[in-house]
């Protein structure tokens, strides 16, 4: 059932604007019905036709009018199709059904339709009513709405999915659809421990009143929880999450044919790895364990089998020969992943010019150490890399021209004229949890050992992040974002060239970091699961428990939020002004139009 | 229109009380300007001294009044007239419009009982004949003192009648005088031209002076109205729905062609006609009156 409705309906009075014109026509049509006249026989040969046009054309005129006039009230009422909402002053109860993957085990999700069809049932009749489905995130599936047919009908399309709980969610988007208005919650769900285990904000206002409806889970449920491959096998782990102990058949696939099976016994709440032999073919591998009774998503995980493709990384050096320009950076690459990990191409400047349009998606990070032998081409081929989602290093060495930096970019970035020259100055991480030092647990380690010589002085660290810094002070790494890409900027050369930090044992381990976290959106999940692990866990709460979980917040914030808006929306009534003013303006052109006929 | 001229302007005549006092107003307003302007050589002479005034002939100069009082007056002799006046006025329905604060009706009255009371002044003989199609008061011509007060409370009296027919009363009253005189017809003329033409002729045919007040309202002669709108006839009712814009210049033609038929027509027969508009002062048409009855006599 649909309707159309208005967010203000207050406006609608201007149509009363329309009777305006209508009575000024009517007032004048009865004026205008008989003149007495003594010389009326000297009027009879007047062209009569000619009057009654005119009366036609006025007609025309005055509907055009009150149309205008009530389109006009129309409009500033801001009408909208909705279906059946309800208005804001009806108690309103939202129905908030978990469909959670814990919701997917045989039976289980028909059982938390029917207690919600049930629940809506029991609803009383002067209620709205709106349905929220809710796993990771809380999806309005029916606004709330007078029409139950409406509610009961999205309640039997409901289905359980693959993604998580977030109780607070939930109940943050439940409140939320209350608003100010006075409401009730309906819970339908399993009551899964891990649903009040994530980080996430939400509860309920006051005088928000809550049931809650449990749909009990499975006893148990096994869930491959991690698998990997070994040479000729895979080895798969095998979570039991129930209270006895369980031994269950767990199979190999590639290729949709089963290549082996054997079988683990798992204790109570235990695991056990499952290893697996055959000929593992083709590009991933399945692994299944038998669970009847548990959640059907958990019981999958798949093994990719083939060897990642090398991430191509292309060095641009300035260097003619090419014989020393990017040296260490193309060893230090090449090594990572026993040597498969990275195709690393050492390329001069004055073959970027080269580059077609084709080359570029392909290459997964550019590290730039010179730009002295780059030609405009050459430069633009750069910018346009960076611009579209490229990942690019930048080592300001001495073969890189701040000149022509901001071509390069497509980024202002400012240096000193002359590189600053130091003892040794060491490096800093200024943010030690960046994935770039993850192997330099100890910021004092490795890294505190790089000493530096000479380096640039940025001018502006402006809207770049400083990832590392000089024991002087200066950025030594920065990172920011340039249109779609991103650009890291290391102050010093990578060539040995300003500073032995390419000979210092933190240097591969640096630059593979580098490389891997500029081109981690190209790299392959090995092991890839469906689901989270935590949401196989079928460990459920009371609804005590669950209802003592529930965090009661005041109304106060949503009513402060509400008045701020409201105020913001008085001090932009000007727009109502006008409105009355153009009202008034055409009913003084209606009263003018009948004065002039 | 200051002084007493101003009573000549019909709106204000209107404010006035009783006929008999419009009338004695009307035509003591319209003597004085008459007095002090060019025109009053065709002043009658009235019985009354009057001051002299630079220019006035010396020889009617009294100089017996001058040895008494030292003053100079004027002596102004009583002419003995045996002029006969009949006023005609039409009462039919169309009389009754008015655009403004006076119909055309009210005028006629106050420009009839100005002349009765001028006729009076100059002891005239005038009797009154009112008439829609057919006659509807008729007051036998007279110079007896308080004729002019029954005529005056006549005028008060009537009332607006219906259609109009100009010429049946015209030629009743054609066939009843007998005596050279002077007929004095008042009347909007919305009515047959041809036949008001015959009626009138009638009277010159036997040796009458006749002379016709044409009285129309400013509406009627300029259609100044804007709406579209039916127009009802206000003697039969008849009604036509007209816009105005479209119509007013095919209606002025029409209404000046009326105009200039009557006074053409009416001027080859020898009669006086004057086109009266209700918002000018009355003191045109007494100046007409005095004009054609200096001719009679």
């Amino acid at each position: 059932m649909s309707g159309l409705t208005f967010l203000s309906p207050l406006f609608l009075i201007g149509a009363i604007a329309a009777a305006v014109p209508i009575l000024l026509h009517l007032f004048h049509r009865k004026t205008e019905v008989v003149i007495d006249f003594p010389a009326v026989g000297l009027l009879k040969r007047a062209p009569v036709q000619q009057h009654r046009r005119r009366r036609l054309r006025e007609l025309v005129l005055l509907a055009l009018r009150v149309v205008a006039l009530l389109l006009l009230a129309l409009s500033f009422a801001r009408p909208y199709f909705a279906g059946a909402a309800a208005p804001d002053t009806v108690p309103l109860t939202v129905i908030a059904v978990d469909t959670s993957m814990s919701m997917s085990a045989p039976g289980q999700m028909d059982r938390a339709r029917a207690a919600a069809t049930k629940a809506v049932a029991a609803v009383p009749g002067s209620h709205a009513l709106a349905l929220l489905g809710f796993g990771d995130s809380a999806i309005v599936a029916v606004e709330p709405t007078t029409d139950r047919s409406a509610i009961t009908s999205a309640i039997a399309r409901l289905e359980a999915g693959a993604t998580g709980t977030r109780f607070r969610t939930a109940l943050a988007r439940s409140s939320e659809i209350i608003g100010t208005r006075e409401g009730h919650v309906v819970i339908v769900s399993d009551l899964q421990q891990s649903g009040w285990e994530s980080n996430d904000d939400g509860g309920l206002p006051d005088g928000v009143g809550i049931d809650v409806i449990s749909v009990p889970p499975p006893v148990g449920n096994l869930a491959v929880t991690s698998a990997e491959r070994r040479d000729r096998r895979i080895v798969a782990s095998i979570q039991n999450f129930g209270n006895t102990e369980i031994t269950a058949p767990v199979r190999l696939f590639t290729g949709g044919k089963e290549l082996a099976t054997t079988e683990v016994t798992m204790a109570a709440r235990g695991a056990a790895d499952a290893e697996l032999l055959g000929s593992l073919t083709g590009s991933e591998a399945e692994i299944r364990v038998d669970d009847a009774t548990g959640y059907q998503a958990d019981n999958v995980r798949k093994v990719l089998l083939d060897p990642s493709p090398a991430i191509p990384i292309a060095v641009v050096v300035a260097d003619p020969t090419g014989s020393t320009g990017g040296l260490y950076v193309e060893r230090a690459l090449t090594v990572a992943g026993d040597g498969h990990e990275f195709a690393v191409d050492v390329r001069d400047g004055r073959e970027v010019t080269k580059w077609n349009g084709a080359d570029q998606p392909r290459i997964a990070a550019m590290f730039v150490l010179g730009t002295r032998t780059l030609d405009r081409k050459g430069r633009d081929a750069i910018r346009n890399y960076l611009n579209r989602g490229g990942q690019v290093l930048l080592a300001a060495g001495p073969d890189v021209d701040p000149g022509t930096l901001a071509d390069v970019l497509g980024t202002k970035l400012s240096f000193d004229e002359e590189p600053v020259r130091t003892a040794g100055a060491t490096m800093i991480a200024s943010d030690s949890r960046h994935p770039i030092f993850r192997p330099f647990l100890n910021p004092s380690g490795p890294l505190g050992d790089v000493q530096v010589e000479q380096h640039r002085r940025l001018k502006d660290e402006g809207d770049r992040t400083v990832l590392a810094r000089f024991s002087g002070g200066d950025a030594a790494l920065t990172e920011q974002t340039v249109g779609d890409g991103r650009l890291i900027v290391f102050t010093s050369d990578l060539d040995n060239e300003w500073s032995r930090f390419p000979l210092n044992p933190a240097f591969v381990p640096f630059a593979v970091e580098t490389a891997r976290y500029l081109t981690k959106s190209h790299r392959p999940q090995r092991s890839v699961a469906a689901v989270d692990i935590r949401e196989s866990n079928p460990a459920a709460t009371t609804i005590g428990e669950f209802t003592n979980a529930i965090e009661r917040t005041t109304r106060a914030g949503l009513l402060e939020a509400r008045n701020a808006a409201r105020d913001i929306e008085d001090r932009q009534r000007w727009w109502q002004v006008g409105l009355v003013l153009m009202l008034v303006a055409l009913a003084g052109e209606a009263l003018l139009g009948r004065r002039t006929t | 229109m200051p002084g007493p001229a101003r009573f000549l302007d019909p709106a204000i005549v209107a404010r006035l009380g009783t006929i008999d006092l419009k009338a004695r107003t009307i035509v003591e307003g319209f003597l004085t300007g008459l007095h002090r302007s060019p025109y009053k050589g065709f002043s009658v002479e009235f019985a009354e001294y009057r001051q002299y005034l630079p220019g006035d002939d010396l020889a009617t100069l009294d100089w017996k009044v001058f040895a008494r009082s030292d003053k100079h007056f004027v002596k102004k002799y009583e002419e003995e007239t045996n002029l006969t006046c009949h006023l005609l006025l039409d009462v039919s329905g169309s009389m009754g419009y008015a655009s403004g604060e006076v119909t055309k009706l009210q005028y006629a009255s106050y420009l009839t009982g100005a002349l009765a009371y001028l006729m009076h002044r100059q002891r005239d003989s005038f009797g009154l004949i009112a008439f829609d199609d057919s006659i509807s008061a008729l007051l036998p011509a007279s110079a007896r003192s308080g004729h002019l007060r029954m005529i005056l409370l006549a005028l008060e009296r009537l009332e607006i009648g219906a259609r109009t027919n100009v010429a049946k009363p015209l030629h009743d009253l054609a066939a009843a005088v007998r005596k050279r005189g002077m007929v004095v017809l008042i009347s909007d003329l919305l009515d047959e031209p041809a036949n008001v033409l015959d009626g009138l002729k009638h009277f010159r045919y036997r040796g009458t002076d006749v002379i016709v007040f044409h009285v129309l309202d400013p509406y009627e002669l300029k259609f100044p109205f804007e709406q579209a709108a039916r127009f009802r006839d206000m003697e039969t009712a008849e009604e036509v729905m007209a816009v105005p814009d479209s119509i007013r210049q095919d209606y002025l033609d029409k209404m000046q062609n009326l105009i200039a038929f009557y006074r053409r027509e009416l001027g080859l027969v020898g009669i006086d006609y004057c086109q009266l508009d209700t918002s000018q002062p009355l003191e045109l048409g007494l100046m007409s009156y005095l004009m054609t009855r200096k001719r009679v006599l």
